[in-house]
């Protein structure tokens, strides 16, 4: 505020010649800094649009939907076009979107789909350092190794990873119990104790199963791969052999299949055709206690309390590693999520999307709060915080990830999970033999591997 | 023509157009009449060639193609349709769908026929049967089906209805022999109805004199629906019978919903297997071809009822 005392000894200054060129240069060079300075911010600071997909799950989505608006509020300039969809439709969606040029800047990619993104060059190499890691050494050392596989080519990373899972043999303690069994001592740990525990667990009426000791999922392609693929790596088999052939139906694969169908065909301890599992809840026959095992990724403790509440309140339920052909040497199928950054759009959105998905990454803390129990990719800057070590049965999940092995990552992975799918169906439904119903998998598979070769 | 055109004095070019005028306005009535409805039927034909017919033939030419949807499509000529015809997968899938359309056009016309029959007695309460019916048309699919699935559940309710036939369980929709059969069962419970009703429209459009005259002529029940209800309701069957195949030839949801395709392979049918090979096996030539084996079937089926029904038509008049 201007005094009247002040106003005087402003109008009695005299001011020199020099001294008004001197204030005169002065404000143009300031008016002239201060213009530079407001185009530096501009150039800087020029609004981004961004669209960026997902899947829907109640629990990732509204954390990743969480970290985005943070994002959007740190950085006004940005605006992300935060868009869901259902699991399994986000990679036809995407497809369509490539197809007709309309696919996001950013998505959320299933790992199993990065062999096609990469056989198609859709997606964008990461610039690692710019995500926070001194190098890809440093980068690749910070993940599961299952993870690494599918999301790394050639010296470069095309996925940064959000979650990364195993499987665990879930176990219903209360069962167990029953048959006086102690599921801490006597969990199965080879294939054969799992069909003598699972037949020691059944309850029959007649024909009808009042509770299955075990149960295979057989609702879908996906859960069929995921459930078979272990045994058959464990067997020593793989799914295609050096040149690209399907190996599925070699003696390997029929051992594999064999452990798988004995459950039903050998221990009786299971029903094919009895189910009541969905594709958004696999696990309902577990949850209603008509199973007493089930394989299963980690369920989050709300998902349980929803379908089971006494199951929840007694916790009569943990969770343990796969059966292995050795004793104590399971392993699961683990998959998991990568943030993917499509490789058609310019280089500064490119830069936004990497300075995002850091952001997204920066408080793992935070996503383990708002999502467990399932599990990050990365090995870092979470798993010793003491609310991620307080969770009942931590370690059995991430011994399942470090453990897990990937599924097979083959530019035809659709049409194999259909051809297995249809494999087991016919042979735990219509009683096919095993031998010519790998046989007519594999074949299908070779089929659709020729074709993609011929383009 | 811009030299004419600047040498012509402003009268000349009002006496011009004044012609034009008028040689529009000298078209007769009739031609007017027919521009305007060219006009109107414009916006329609416009529609079709945009959103059906351009589609259509664009899906031809896409079936000549190997096309992933993200790469540009590559001619590969007759490719695609040799492909299939060397798919196991395929043949299987084409039997399937064309036992699921023979099976349910022939089910859905002879029980809506039946229904409309029963209905068109007139007992007491036939009109409440009538609506009660068609309920089913008015559910959602999805809810059907769902409902449905639990129903033949190998311990669901149907089973548990047959135990006391000494039925101890059925693997209904599990079993590769009994789930092609209940998925057509299904088809026909929800679509009959709906038939129906074009059925009793067909009947209540027969002259009652005609079955007076055949009732004072001694012709049985039998006869006078072979001889009268039949004949006449030739364009009625044959609207039912072409409708109904072409609703079975597009099938998806109900074998989507309810068995998956499975067991196995069999209750997938071509319109599931097109949308696997485009939309999850990202071959979308490929899937086009499928179309296009699918859109020769009904032409070719579509073609044969024509005739046979125009022939037994033309029969009747003479």
């Amino acid at each position: 505020m201007i005094t009247a005392s002040k106003t005087a000894k402003l109008s009695t200054a005299t001011i020199s010649r020099r001294g008004l060129m001197r204030g005169i240069g002065a404000a143009g060079l300031a008016a002239g800094a201060s213009a530079v300075g407001r185009r530096a911010y501009a150039q800087g600071k020029a609004p981004v649009s961004l669209a960026f997909w997902t899947f829907d799950n109640p629990q990732q989505r509204p954390w990743l939907n969480k970290r985005i608006k943070l994002f959007m509020e740190k950085n006004p300039n940005v605006i992300v076009d935060f868009q869901w969809f259902p699991f399994g439709d986000l990679g036809k969606k995407l497809s369509v979107g490539f197809a007709t040029g309309t696919a996001p800047e950013g998505f959320v990619s299933q790992d199993w789909l990065m062999p096609i993104w990469l056989d198609k060059g859709l997606i964008s190499p990461l610039d690692v350092t710019r995500l926070g890691y001194s190098s890809f050494k440093a980068f690749t050392d910070d993940y599961a190794p299952a993870f690494v596989a599918g999301a790394t080519k050639d010296g470069k990373a095309y996925g940064y990873p959000l979650w990364f899972y195993g499987y665990c043999n879930y176990l219903n303690t209360k069962h167990f119990n029953q048959v006086g069994l102690d599921a801490s001592n006597d969990w199965p740990q080879n294939w054969e104790q799992l069909g003598e525990v699972a037949k020691r667990l059944t309850i029959k009426d007649g024909a009808k199963f009042t509770r299955q000791g075990f149960k295979f999922a057989m609702h879908a392609a996906p859960w069929t791969m995921i459930q078979f693929n272990p045994i058959l790596i464990q067997c020593g088999g793989a799914w295609f052999d050096a040149n690209g052939k399907c190996t599925v139906n070699n003696a390997a694969g029929v051992k594999a299949m064999t452990i798988r169908a004995s459950m039903a065909k050998q221990y009786g301890a299971e029903d094919p055709a009895d189910s009541i599992a969905t594709n958004p809840l696999p696990q309902l026959d577990w949850f209603k206690e008509r199973v007493s095992m089930f394989f299963c990724h980690p369920i989050p403790p709300t998902l349980i309390k929803a379908q089971n509440a006494d199951m929840m309140a007694g916790h009569y339920y943990r969770e343990v590693q796969y059966p292995g052909v050795e004793t104590g040497r399971g392993y699961s199928s683990t998959y998991g999520f990568n943030l993917v950054i499509n490789a058609q759009i310019p280089q500064d959105k490119q830069e936004v999307l990497h300075d995002l998905y850091r952001f997204i990454m920066s408080d793992p803390v935070d996503c383990w709060n708002d999502t467990a129990p399932f599990t990050l990719a990365r090995k870092s800057g979470w798993v010793d915080n003491p609310a991620v070590k307080a969770f009942p049965d931590i370690d059995q999940f991430i011994e399942a990830r470090d453990r897990g092995v990937f599924l097979p990552r083959t530019l035809v992975y659709n049409e194999l999970a259909d051809a297995m799918h249809r494999a087991v169906q016919r042979i735990m439904l219509n009683n096919a033999d095993i031998k010519t119903a790998l046989d007519e998998a594999a074949a299908e598979v070779d089929r659709a591997t020729a074709a993609y070769k011929r383009g | 023509m811009s030299g004419k055109a600047s040498a012509l004095l402003p009268s000349d070019a009002r006496a011009c157009s004044a012609s034009t005028a008028r040689r529009f306005w000298r078209f007769d009535f009739r031609d007017r009449i027919r521009a305007w409805g060219f006009g109107f039927v414009l916006p329609t034909v416009v529609f079709f060639a945009v959103f059906k017919y351009g589609p259509m033939l664009w899906a031809l030419e896409l079936s000549f193609t190997s096309y992933d949807m993200v790469s540009q499509p590559r001619f590969v000529g007759l490719d695609n349709y040799r492909d299939l015809l060397a798919d196991p997968i395929f043949r299987e899938t084409l039997v399937n769908t064309l036992v699921y359309i023979g099976g349910s056009t022939v089910l859905i016309t002879l029980v809506a026929l039946a229904l409309a029959l029963a209905i068109n007695t007139r007992v007491p309460g036939a009109r409440h049967c009538m609506m009660a019916m068609f309920l089913t048309n008015l559910m959602p699919i999805i809810a059907v089906c769902l409902v449905w699935r639990f129903l033949l559940h190998p311990h669901g309710l149907i089973s548990q209805l047959l135990h006391p036939l000494g039925f101890d369980r059925v693997d209904w929709l599990t079993s590769s022999w009994t789930a092609m059969p209940c998925i057509i069962f299904v088809t026909v419970w929800r679509f009959a109805p709906y038939f129906m009703v074009v059925f009793i429209a067909g009947l209540l459009a027969i002259p009652d004199d005609y079955y007076e005259a055949a009732h004072l002529d001694g012709a049985s029940p039998l006869q006078r629906f072979w001889y009268i209800t039949l004949p006449l309701l030739t364009p009625m069957v044959f609207f039912v019978v072409v409708v109904a195949a072409l609703l079975s030839a597009r099938i998806f949801l109900m074998p989507f919903i309810i068995t998956g395709g499975g067991p196995g392979n069999a209750t997938r049918v071509l319109s599931m297997l097109i949308y696997e090979t485009g939309f999850s096996y990202l071959k979308m030539g490929r899937a086009a071809a499928i179309s296009a084996v699918l859109f020769a079937i009904m032409m070719i089926f579509t073609f044969l009822q024509m005739r046979f029904y125009m022939g037994r038509e033309e029969a009747y008049i003479r």
